[in-house]
């Protein structure tokens, strides 16, 4: 593909803010989908290995629901975080996204079935699992293995997205138009990189969990030994094949001694220190989070690198500035967001160390965060309602 | 060079893959439509259980809960990027024009559903775990979050419509995008809907609940009856003002199947009245296979061809009545320095320049002509129509029927003058209408 073709696909209206942000902003924002589909798989797959132990085993008996839980709420999280990054990789990478999107056509149509079964096939995991200990493996093993697959198709996107030299192939092989939307393309080491980091994810996670349920009177000391030494080995080992396949990925496309690349080797060596040492979790999460950047850095660089050899920079993408819906979605995120989400987790996380029914209403911070989050909520239709208004009889009258 | 933003196309045999988008949205619409509707039954209930101290509605909430995160969360939720994936696929421009026009607008969307995302497992699940009056108030922010889901999302779809005014086309900005005279009957239209699905599917889970409470049971079917036919009242009151903010070219294809439209919309009327007036009436004859078969109603005679319809009178345009459904930007847009292609189009011809057309194909020959021809029918027309001769979507065989390469082309010099409303004014070079001519001739529908 050459430059003019490149630049001809970007969209005529122009990007409506400066595209360095929404770069910045779909780094972020896939490395929070990234984190949750990483401990979505690592904690459904686990609790897979669990309904094999939950009957017989007291810990696991205990463990083994709260990991089916988890898997089943981060696969609501991962789906919602994955809007993100779906919003702003199309804003300034329309040719990468919509040339694989319809190269694709019939892989993002199976995508979304497959999702749909494999998680309602997760609830119906859920619920043997609860009705009988130990029940539901083969249905769980079969929704594991269709989201496995939504991970692989998910891949497909991204793969194809970044390979523009051989696009025409794929919709004209040799001269002869395919408009069947079955392209298909698969880089395995790429792939297993990004899967085995679920591993470690799920590694880290048992040792917050452990670390959590630690102050609660209700748990077994032993019980929180044995979560805590499951999560280090799992981290460890999870970390030892990531690196590997990690630098076997750098290898094949040449960035291992890039800077960025450099530093993520660092970053996965404090974090398998700080796992194996397991003084405090919490801090080895915040360093995860750095990593899980620094990975998502990476595959935009490669992108980047990619599209700007080819005369495709991001950067000179034409600008049209547009102010009030920025300014409405600053303070929607920032105010809404911020104390919503807080107001969400506190309570979440105060409820889950209390035994029995927690009272919030005679807790300051969650009646305060919850006060707000309905003001700041009431003036944004306030807001909405007002603008709208002012717009219309603006044009109308 | 002269080269347009056109994009791979992808065709979904026999059904078009405008159909697959259909198939996605209508499950979206059920599920998304239920979920804030029940977001907001749910804040009326918790209101009342908690004023009137009525402990007894908290399990059933439980179990609304349970059905509205199964349901709703889990499908609506891969649905809605759902319809997005497939129309990216489908239709790609469109796609674009919206991203492009609104993605402040969509990232502030998202933040609500982060919100309504985490809120609804802890609406769920700390239903007994937490005191009242917190629970309350999450109720609240969680019927807030969602119906600021639907203000988000209105104005975008509504554009699809039209902008409503034409100061968008000047200002090239989003609020006036955004806000169209169609926005705020649109939005009411759909609330009305959203209030009485949350009462249809109340209706089923307080039919199942007959065994173990026979006297709430009853109770609550009378209540979800009353808010039914509530929210279809708003349905019907402001469908009449929706349908009076829109544009021409809508009220052309609403004329074409006006007569069956409106009476399968006053069959279906009748149906939903009588089932309300039922559970309001006689509560304990709503049961459980009664009321699962509704929802299955509403889904396949009235948002399915609801659905369609709108898609219809969205023609000939995908967005913001500035792009063809087959992928032509159709006029300026001076607030966004976006131009037409028509003009160059018509000198250049599609073949030249769409940048996926292979290089056999970019001159027309008498070697490559049949395949040129079926590429650019393709490109011109599978949008909107389906070209087999087993077709099913709004296929070219039942409207070319019998006709003959001139005939053929007589209707393609027509759509090039603009004759047809609902179909794009597509002007082609004389050897691409000869080509496309050609192939449907040989079709022989
Ligand atoms: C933007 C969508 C769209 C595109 C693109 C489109 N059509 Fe149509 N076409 C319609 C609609 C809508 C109707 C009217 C409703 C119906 O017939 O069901 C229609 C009707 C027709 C009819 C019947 C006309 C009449 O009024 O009796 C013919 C013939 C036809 N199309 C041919 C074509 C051909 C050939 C192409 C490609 C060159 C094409 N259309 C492209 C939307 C489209
Ligand atoms: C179980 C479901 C899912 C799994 C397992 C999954 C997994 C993945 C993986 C492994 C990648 C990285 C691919 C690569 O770089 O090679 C990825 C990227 C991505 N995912 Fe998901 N995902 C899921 C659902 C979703 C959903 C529902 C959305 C959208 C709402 C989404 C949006 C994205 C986006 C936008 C990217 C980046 C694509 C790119 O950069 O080109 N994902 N996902």
């Amino acid at each position: 593909m050459d430059a003019s073709i490149l630049l001809a696909l970007r969209d005529p209206a122009g990007v409506p803010f400066y595209p360095v942000v929404f770069q910045a902003l779909y780094v972020l924002t896939w490395a929070l989908h990234a984190a949750f589909v990483l401990l979505a798989l690592g904690s459904m797959g686990l609790s897979i290995v669990g309904t094999f132990k939950q009957k017989s085993d007291p810990i696991w008996k205990v463990m083994n629901p709260h990991l089916i839980q988890t898997g089943k709420i981060s696969i609501s999280i991962l789906i919602v975080l994955g809007v993100a990054p779906l919003l702003f990789t199309q804003v300034i990478y329309d040719p990468n996204w919509y040339v694989a999107n319809t190269l694709s056509g019939m892989w993002v149509f199976i995508f979304i079935y497959t999702l749909i079964v494999g998680y309602i096939m997760y609830y119906w995991y859920y619920y043997a699992n609860k009705k009988i200990e130990g029940g539901g493996k083969l249905i769980g093993i079969i929704s594991f293995a269709i989201l496995v697959f939504a991970g692989i198709l998910m891949h497909n996107f991204a793969v194809t997205s970044i390979m523009p030299n051989d696009w025409m192939q794929m919709y004209a092989p040799n001269g002869v138009v395919d408009t069947s939307g079955w392209t298909f393309n698969m880089e395995i080491i790429r792939l297993a990189f990004m899967v085995s980091l679920a591993v470690p994810v799920v590694g880290i996670f048992l040792q917050n969990y452990s670390r959590f349920l630690s102050t609660r009177a209700d748990f077994s000391k032993e019980f929180v030994d044995y979560t805590a030494s499951l999560g280090t080995k799992l981290g460890v080992v999870g970390l030892l094949i990531s690196a590997v396949t990690f630098a076997l990925w750098m290898l094949q496309i040449d960035y291992l001694l890039h800077p960025l690349s450099l530093a993520i080797v660092v970053g996965v060596v404090v974090l398998l220190l700080l796992v194996k040492q397991n003084k405090n979790s919490y801090i080895t999460t915040g360093v995860l989070v750095v990593v899980a950047l620094l990975i998502s850095a990476m595959r935009e660089l490669i992108r980047f690198d990619i599209m700007a050899n080819l005369g495709y920079s991001i950067y000179e993408y034409p600008v049209n500035l547009e102010i009030p819906s920025i300014v409405m979605f600053l303070f929607t995120f920032l105010i809404m967001g911020g104390v919503g989400v807080a107001w969400l987790l506190t309570m979440a996380w105060k409820v889950g160390k209390n035994q029995g029914v927690f009272d919030g209403s005679k807790d300051v911070a969650v009646t305060k965060l919850g006060n707000y989050t309905l003001a700041i909520m009431v003036l944004w239709m306030v807001v909405y309602f007002g603008w709208g208004m002012f717009i219309l009889f603006n044009n109308i009258l | 060079m002269d080269i347009i933003g056109q994009f791979p196309l992808f065709y979904f045999p026999e059904y078009g893959s405008a159909w697959m988008m259909g198939v996605t949205g209508t499950i979206h619409i059920l599920a998304s439509h239920t979920s804030v509707g029940a977001a907001m039954l749910f804040a009326f209930l918790a209101y009342k259980a908690y004023k009137e101290n009525r402990t007894d509605l908290y399990p059933y909430m439980k179990k609304y809960g349970m059905f509205l995160l199964i349901f709703s969360y889990v499908i609506g939720s891969i649905t809605g990027p759902g319809i997005w994936y497939t129309a990216t696929a489908a239709s790609p421009r469109g796609i674009s024009a919206l991203i492009h026009n609104f993605v402040w607008v969509w990232a502030t969307e998202w933040v609500f559903f982060v919100y309504e995302v985490i809120g609804v497992f802890l609406l769920v699940y700390f239903i007994d775990k937490i005191d009242k009056k917190t629970h309350l108030k999450l109720t609240f922010s969680f019927a807030l979050a969602s119906v600021g889901t639907l203000a988000l999302i209105i104005g975008i779809i509504s554009f699809m419509m039209w902008p409503g005014t034409e100061a968008y086309y000047a200002t090239g900005s989003a609020s006036d995008a955004f806000f169209g005279t169609n926005t705020f009957p649109h939005m009411f239209l759909r609330i009305g809907f959203m209030i009485m699905l949350s009462g249809v599917i109340g209706l089923l889970i307080s039919s199942a609940m007959r065994k173990e409470n026979l006297e709430l049971s009853n109770e609550l079917t009378k209540k979800m009856g009353y808010i039914s036919m509530l929210g279809g009242f708003l349905v019907l009151f402001f469908f009449m003002w929706y349908m009076g903010t829109l544009p021409d070219n809508a009220h052309a294809v609403f004329n074409v199947t006006k007569a069956d439209v409106i009476q399968s919309r006053i069959i279906l009327t009748i149906v939903f009245s009588l089932y309300f007036l039922l559970a309001v009436v006689k509560p304990q004859y709503i049961k459980t296979p009664l009321a699962g078969a509704m929802i299955f109603v509403i889904l396949i005679a009235g948002i399915w061809p609801g659905e369609k319809l709108r898609e219809s009178m969205r023609k000939p345009y995908v967005a913001g009545q500035y792009i063809y459904s087959n992928q032509i930007i159709s006029r300026d847009v001076a607030g966004k320095g976006i131009k037409s292609e028509l003009p160059i189009i018509a000198k250049k011809g599609l073949l030249q320049v769409n940048p996926f057309v292979p290089q056999n194909l970019k001159v027309i020959t008498p070697e490559n002509k049949l395949a040129a021809g079926e590429l650019l029918t393709k490109m011109s027309c599978s949008n909107c129509h389906s070209l087999e001769k087993t077709g099913k979507y709004r296929p070219l065989k039942d409207r070319l029927v019998g006709m003959d390469k001139d005939g053929i082309k007589g209707i393609l010099y027509a759509m090039g003058q603009g004759a047809f409303p609902y179909m794009p004014t597509l002007e082609l070079p004389e050897d691409e209408y000869d080509a496309i001519a050609e192939y449907i001739a040989s079709l022989k529908y």
